[in-house]
């Protein structure tokens, strides 16, 4: 018999890592400020190599400051392109994502009350934060998902989005309602909320690694699952997929890894909706090809969403959200609307 | 109490007031920031001012027993925070205004408040708008406050002392080509410098300097690699961020090249003297060239 | 194989199952038949361990409880009611699903006979021309099928079916029909199946319980349990006669 085989060959993943690769490459060389091909190539080999780097310009820039950005800026790219993926099929749900959930919004709520309180975990600058982060989104999550599966067993796309909708509106005004009782620390709190990538260094591109490794990976091994889920929940539970355990795991890695993103980048908008929806339409909704495309491509377009916010007005430097937000509501109607028309 | 009683009652009280106030005082019109024409019944003794420089431009021209309110960010001097706060910008609440009784209000910034300003008239109050981006404008802006306080003299004199300071810091620097770089918002948030249109262009170029980034406008957002590239030989925090902001600056990794952290040449300074069009702008010029010139600080009298 | 033991399932106030006992063997289609409310579906879900119930299932010996999901999936398999899919997968890849079962640990799927198994399925349901078809380009009765495929695929020993051919039209509820009568003749199988047609139920059941308010009124082989005295208690009608003169129609 013919066998037909549901994960992509080899060659297709090397086509991926040389699209990400020359996107990296790409968004290494073009920046705020123009440097030399040939110093930019002179640093990187260098460094590869364990070579003497010639100091200037160059070495700082490159290695120093867009090096680690335009590494965070993939890792995020891919977190939040992954977690959308696998919220969309699990949820059977494509609207499904962590900003249209609210996700973002618990983890925002988490990260300004660790600020606020002042909580923090002995020994790192910004694990309270973090962990802060991640158990809010999670909570949201539940209780997003809690409150949906109250008014709508089915837990149909249109009441999931408009409680999402309210959970976030509810967030943000329990943001601002933290922010005028906190004080002296007003200012950054209130800053916090915006986010950044641009000031990120490699301690960063460390934790969202092992993130996207370790949660990624554990994702990455449900796809069968996922696809028992996209198809129907009580379609699962007769073919034998453990709902519960399996329902639980996946939960708690998409809101650790949105946690964790939001923590580090601010709440960038959009992503986790318009990547992997984008990607399903190339690949099917098979979530062993779809999956590790989402990630590939989540990273790619994150990149290049960010070259756009650092190049476009230089020097002024443009927020990332900005970017996404605008490509990503432009695709959330075209979404909603396709949905609407199909059923 | 309805609302409407309480702004009707309000508005009784302020009908009296402004005739008692006519009976022994006089009237005048003096223009605002916006070129608008506002009439006042003086003399003022009940004046409310929600931005944190007019409230210390009223306090230098000695006038700070009039303030009867205060907007929620003015905290200098010290005793002006003794006052009850009202909110300001966007929620600034009309209530908490009105029940302070003032004979003039001075509210900062027309796009964010053309109709509270307009339900303020309309309840008796006149508004004075003021609006300094630059030192030029925060001269005016005294005089505008003197004129509405009785306080023509003062205001001259004020001017003239901050316009001496100036002059003096001026001709004591030698004009170099060497370039601040003002730092308004840290990495942390997404960098923010300042260009032109600012106090700190302005003092930069009074002591001698020139701003890195003087190709913008305001405040704006930049990106670290324009900071590495235009290579500043001083860094000057207006951030407000406490006492380790500057080892937090020292220590940014891409930035060890940079002259400035190369000289140590980092200074966290006071945001507030540094960005408020207030008199505190002479003590704001007086450190940045005690900075640029390693004068160690003596005990600055305050201004 | 499956004996329900007073089984009593409650939705708040509401007992919609009350108290009720049955058991079926290998080589049986028992029918769940009874007008509308009676308990059957929600009896169906307790055996899926989809609603909590009182009571226990026994299957081969052995409390349903204590089957971890995928060791009861290898047992028992269940085609609902309503099968709707939100994404286009392929009938392959819905059909291939009904494995899930048997593949073990964490990324491996070292299902030896799998392929086989999937490719006899979509055989017997027709449905090898359309394999690479996507499922939200099917016909309502295509739909049906590749979900029989499914659990056709799965292998179970006993099959649970809801209203196996609701909304099919007669040729396609015919066809499903025969389709499981089919797969009931290989030894070792069973059939429970909730039939709304009582004539469907007669013409392929070998036992029945009749449900009413959740009790069961009659349970037995079919022919002693579908009686005109039986049904009349139930469905307050004479169900012989009504069919008596919609046969009558025909002649």
């Amino acid at each position: 018999m013919k066998k037909r085989t549901e994960t992509f060959s080899l060659g297709i993943y090397l086509l991926f890592v040389a699209a990400l690769t020359s996107s990296m490459l790409l968004c290494i060389c073009l920046g705020s400020v123009s440097i030399a091909l040939s110093d930019t190539v002179t640093a990187l080999h260098n460094s590869l190599w364990g070579l003497e780097i010639p100091a200037g310009i160059a070495k700082s820039i490159i290695l120093n400051v867009r090096l680690p950005r335009v590494l965070n800026v993939a890792l995020v790219g891919a977190a939040l392109s992954l977690c959308g993926a696998a919220m969309q099929g699990l949820l059977r749900n494509p609207l499904a994502d962590g900003s249209t959930l609210g996700v973002s919004s618990g983890a925002s709520l988490g990260a300004v009350l660790a600020l606020a309180l002042g909580i923090t975990l002995p020994g790192t600058t910004h694990g309270g934060v973090m962990l802060m982060a991640m158990l809010f989104a999670f909570l949201a999550l539940v209780a997003i998902l809690g409150l949906a599966y109250g008014l709508d067993r089915s837990l149909s796309t249109n009441s999931i989005i408009l409680i999402g909708v309210i959970f976030s509106m509810f967030a943000s005004s329990l943001i601002n309602l933290i922010i005028s009782f906190a004080g002296e620390r007003i200012k950054s709190i209130t800053f916090w909320t915006m986010g950044s990538l641009s000031g990120t260094h490699f301690g960063h591109s460390l934790i969202l690694g092992v993130a996207v490794l370790v949660l990624g990976g554990v994702i990455l091994g449900y796809s069968r699952e996922l696809n028992a889920f996209a198809i129907g929940e009580e379609n699962a539970r007769h073919i034998g997929v453990n709902v519960r355990r399996v329902k639980l795991i996946i939960l708690v890695a998409v809101s650790a890894l949105i946690g964790i993103c939001v923590s580090i980048s601010g709440t960038i908008g959009f992503v986790g909706l318009v990547v992997p929806h984008m990607t399903r339409m190339l690949t099917g909704p098979n979530h062993k090809r779809l999956l590790p495309a989402s990630l590939f491509a989540g990273a790619i377009f994150l990149l290049l969403a960010d070259l756009v916010a650092r190049t476009l007005l230089r020097p002024v430097e443009l927020s990332i959200g900005v970017v996404t937000s605008l490509v990503g509501a432009a695709a959330f109607v075209a979404i909603f609307w396709r949905t609407r028309k199909a059923g | 109490m309805s609302k409407k009683t309480v702004s009707l009652f309000l508005c009784l009280l302020m009908l009296f007031s402004v005739a008692t106030a006519a009976a022994e005082g006089t009237t005048f019109t003096v223009t605002d920031m916006f070129d608008r024409e506002i009439t006042i019944s003086g003399p003022v003794t009940r004046i409310v001012a929600t931005e944190p420089g007019d409230c210390e431009i009223l306090y230098a021209l000695g006038c700070g027993d009039a303030l009867v309110g205060r907007g929620l960010y003015c905290d200098y001097p010290e005793s002006i925070t003794a006052l009850p706060a009202v909110q300001s910008g966007a929620d600034t609440n009309l209530e908490e205004i009105l029940a302070l009784n003032p004979q003039v209000v001075v509210m900062n910034d027309m796009a964010h408040s053309t109709e509270q300003v307009k339900l303020l008239e309309q309840n008796g109050i006149p508004v004075i708008a003021t609006n300094a981006n630059s030192l030029e404008e925060v001269y005016e802006n005294i005089r505008l406050l003197g004129k509405v306080m009785g306080k023509d003299t003062e205001a001259e004199a004020l001017v003239a002392e901050m316009q001496t300071t100036f002059a003096e810091i001026a001709a004591k620097s030698e004009k170099t080509d060497k370039t601040i770089y003002f730092e308004v918002m840290p990495l942390e948030w997404g960098l923010w410098s300042a260009g032109t249109n600012t106090f700190m262009h302005e003092l930069a170029e009074i002591c001698g300097m020139q701003n890195a980034f003087a190709d913008l406008d305001g405040w704006q957002p930049i990106s670290q690699e324009q900071v590495i590239e235009r290579n500043p030989d001083y860094i000057v925090l207006v951030t407000g961020m406490g006492e380790t902001a500057v080892d937090e600056v020292l220590n940014r990794t891409g930035w060890g090249d940079i002259t400035a952290i190369q000289n140590g040449a980092v200074y966290n300074a006071n945001s507030y003297s540094m960005t408020r069009p207030a008199p505190r702008l002479m003590e704001a010029a007086m450190d940045l060239y005690h900075f640029l010139n390693d004068i160690v600080d003596e005990e600055v009298p305050a201004a | 194989m499956l004996k329900g033991n007073n089984i009593t399932v409650r939705y708040g106030e509401h007992t919609v199952v009350d108290d009720l006992s049955f058991t079926i063997e290998e080589g049986q289609w028992l029918m769940l038949v009874g007008p509308n409310g009676a308990g059957k579906s929600t009896l169906i879900e307790a055996i899926s361990q989809g609603v909590p119930y009182s009571g226990a299932f026994q299957l081969d010996g052995k409390d349903l409880r204590r089957y971890k999901p995928n060791q009861m999936a290898r047992k028992i398999g269940v085609l609902s009611q309503n099968n709707s899919v939100g994404y286009g997968y392929t009938v392959d890849e819905v059909v291939g699903l009904g494995r899930y079962a048997y593949t073990t640990g964490f990324l491996s799927s070292a299902d030896a006979e799998g392929g086989e198994q999937v490719q006899r399925a979509l055989e017997a349901t027709g449905l090898t021309e359309l394999r690479h078809a996507s499922v939200l380009t099917l016909s309502g009765g295509e739909l049906q099928r590749t979900f029989l495929a499914q659990v056709f695929a799965q292998n179970p020993q006993l099959l649970i079916l809801d209203e196996p051919a609701n909304h099919l039209d007669l040729v396609y509820q015919q066809h499903i029909f025969s389709l499981i009568a089919q797969w009931l003749k290989t030894p070792g199988r069973a059939v429970l199946s909730v039939v709304h047609d009582l004539s469907l139920a007669r013409r392929y059941g070998t036992h029945a319980v009749l449900m009413h308010q959740g009790r069961c009124a009659a349970q037995g082989e079919i022919a002693a349990v579908l009686t005109k005295e039986n049904l009349h208690k139930v469905y307050h009608m004479d169900v012989y006669a009504w069919m008596q003169e919609m046969l009558q129609q025909w002649r």
